[in-house]
């Protein structure tokens, strides 16, 4: 039985949101603050954002919980409510989400290295994301989202937690920056490669985000392409930061130039596209008038 | 073994990024007699520039670097210790202070730009993440450190990069380092802007920048 929303994927191209942190700290979110805890804190606000994007045409939002996983909350003291925040999370999505739209539940990295760089080891990791899912399962996800993965192994424990603990389907994104040879993540894997194994582990969809700006990530989405059959995601960063001299930060690639690649994008095989750092609503919805021209 | 065979195998041990045969050889210079500070620079150092070529080609990539750098720190460990016992002073490129700024708990690349720096000879103190900017020029002091460096990962919390400059401006005290800033949204345009002294894009780059930096000092 597939997925309402992967059979979605397969009559049109689905558009995913844009950036959160972002969003929220233009709404008072303080610098250094777990975006997390707005969940239980300030769930007006969260809903408002969600709200946003699903009325700039988005068919799926990522719920605020990036940096959901007990690991990443410890940095914050916060490692005890994970099941209430990714809950929280998962929830406050579906109450903005319109019938027949969808809600991702977001999983960023731990931000430990495995060993032999780090301290973790795979069930650590694996029991970390099983933590995380269990709370945006209960919370009413329908996806699971995997997000801007920069270690294989990695990536593939989340799969493994998520798994353990639910059925629902796990997409997972990567980040590849690009490099004399082509695109590698941080650790040196190829989207070939991170494509194949994690379509062996039983993810539903791949595909990359951040760092690369949308001029870039056609060429990213043609190797996963050529790599799997699973349906591919791209989520691009609106180019580089960039601290106007008030202190207001912008992006090198101005909405214009961001959604010009978007049918590049598309062709190059992505069925879901989304944005990432740097975009707001309003690129979604300037997407939203672009996908639907370039629904096959 | 002699210098033109212990060499190569040296270098070798930090590419290959193995820290027992590193240390071994070490030990083997060590015991031999040989003039050690002539042994790192000829014997390790060349394996770590080896290093840093290969990541810019893009044939290594993170877990390569942190095994060379970690493999380079286990013949130092070796090292070191005899260097002093021979009073042969220390190899030390400069003593750094590090640490990602406050508000951001982000510290991968920091922690590969303490590595390397520490591999590449400086004296690291490594404050971790989310460090008060105050802590930054305290730890400085009391250690005599000559550089320090600034990690944001994130456009809200780089803005602390600048602060910290200021904050040497008004203690009167902004000559005494060299402040070298790093981190995803950072750039040269914006060291430049904000008056750092310099800012490196990887780990690589960070420790050339910084051995230039202790050397025009």
């Amino acid at each position: 039985m597939t997925h309402p929303l992967l059979e979605l994927a397969r009559t049109r191209t689905v558009l995913f949101d844009g950036a959160m942190g972002t969003m929220l700290m233009a709404r008072g979110l303080p610098v250094g603050m777990a975006p997390e805890i707005w969940n239980v804190e300030r769930p007006d606000a969260v809903r408002e954002v969600h709200a946003a994007y699903f009325a700039a045409g988005a068919d799926v939002v990522s719920t605020n919980s990036f940096g959901g996983t007990p690991l990443k909350l410890a940095a914050h003291g916060l490692e005890g409510q994970a099941y209430e925040l990714n809950h929280a999370a998962a929830r406050l999505a579906r109450e903005a989400a319109p019938a027949g739209r969808f809600v991702a539940g977001s999983i960023g990295p731990t931000g430990k290295f495995l060993k032999p760089q780090g301290p973790c080891s795979e069930q650590d990791l694996e029991a970390a994301f099983a933590d995380q899912v269990r709370g945006l399962a209960a919370g009413g996800a329908d996806v699971l989202i995997v997000e801007t993965q920069y270690d294989l192994r990695e990536a593939l424990a989340a799969v493994r937690g998520a798994r353990s603990v639910s059925r629902l389907p796990v997409f997972v994104t990567m980040t590849f920056n690009l490099k004399p040879r082509g695109f590698f993540t941080l650790m040196g894997d190829t989207p070939a490669r991170a494509a194949a194994a994690l379509e062996q582990a039983g993810a539903a969809a791949f595909g990359a985000n951040c760092t690369l700006a949308s001029d870039q990530m056609a060429a990213c989405i043609r190797a996963c392409r050529e790599a799997t059959g699973l349906a591919l995601i791209a989520q691009a960063n609106a180019g580089q930061p960039v601290i106007q001299a008030d202190g207001r930060v912008t992006y090198s690639q101005t909405l214009q130039d961001y959604v010009r690649y978007i049918p590049d994008i598309v062709r190059a095989g992505a069925s879901f596209v989304g944005g990432c750092c740097g975009t707001d609503p309003s690129f979604i919805r300037a997407m939203a008038g672009i996908v639907g021209k370039e629904t096959p | 073994m002699t210098k033109s065979e212990l060499f190569p195998k040296m270098s070798e041990a930090i590419v290959a990024g193995d820290r027992e045969a590193a240390a071994a050889l070490a030990g083997d210079a060590v015991r031999g007699g040989l003039d050690l500070l002539d042994v790192i620079e000829r014997g390790y150092v060349p394996g770590m520039q080896k290093v840093g070529e290969l990541w810019e080609q893009g044939e290594y990539f993170l877990p390569e670097l942190i095994s060379s750098a970690e493999a380079m720190k286990a013949a130092m460990a070796v090292i070191d210790p005899e260097l002093q016992k021979r009073h042969l002073g220390s190899r030390m490129s400069g003593r750094v202070v590090i640490g990602t700024v406050e508000g951001d708990i982000h510290d991968i690349g920091k922690n590969l730009v303490a590595s390397m720096l520490q591999a590449g000879g400086f004296e690291v103190h490594d404050l971790g993440a989310d460090v008060k900017l105050e802590r930054f020029i305290d730890k400085a002091e009391e250690v005599g450190a000559g550089m320090i460096c600034l990690s944001a990962l994130l456009t809200t919390t780089m803005t602390n990069q600048r602060r910290l400059i200021g904050m040497l401006d008004d203690r009167g005290l902004r000559a005494k380092y060299k402040v070298l800033v790093g981190g995803a949204p950072a750039s040269r345009k914006w060291a430049e802007e904000i008056g750092a002294d310099g800012y490196a894009e990887n780990a690589v780059a960070a420790v050339k920048l910084a051995k230039d930096l202790a050397a025009a000092k």
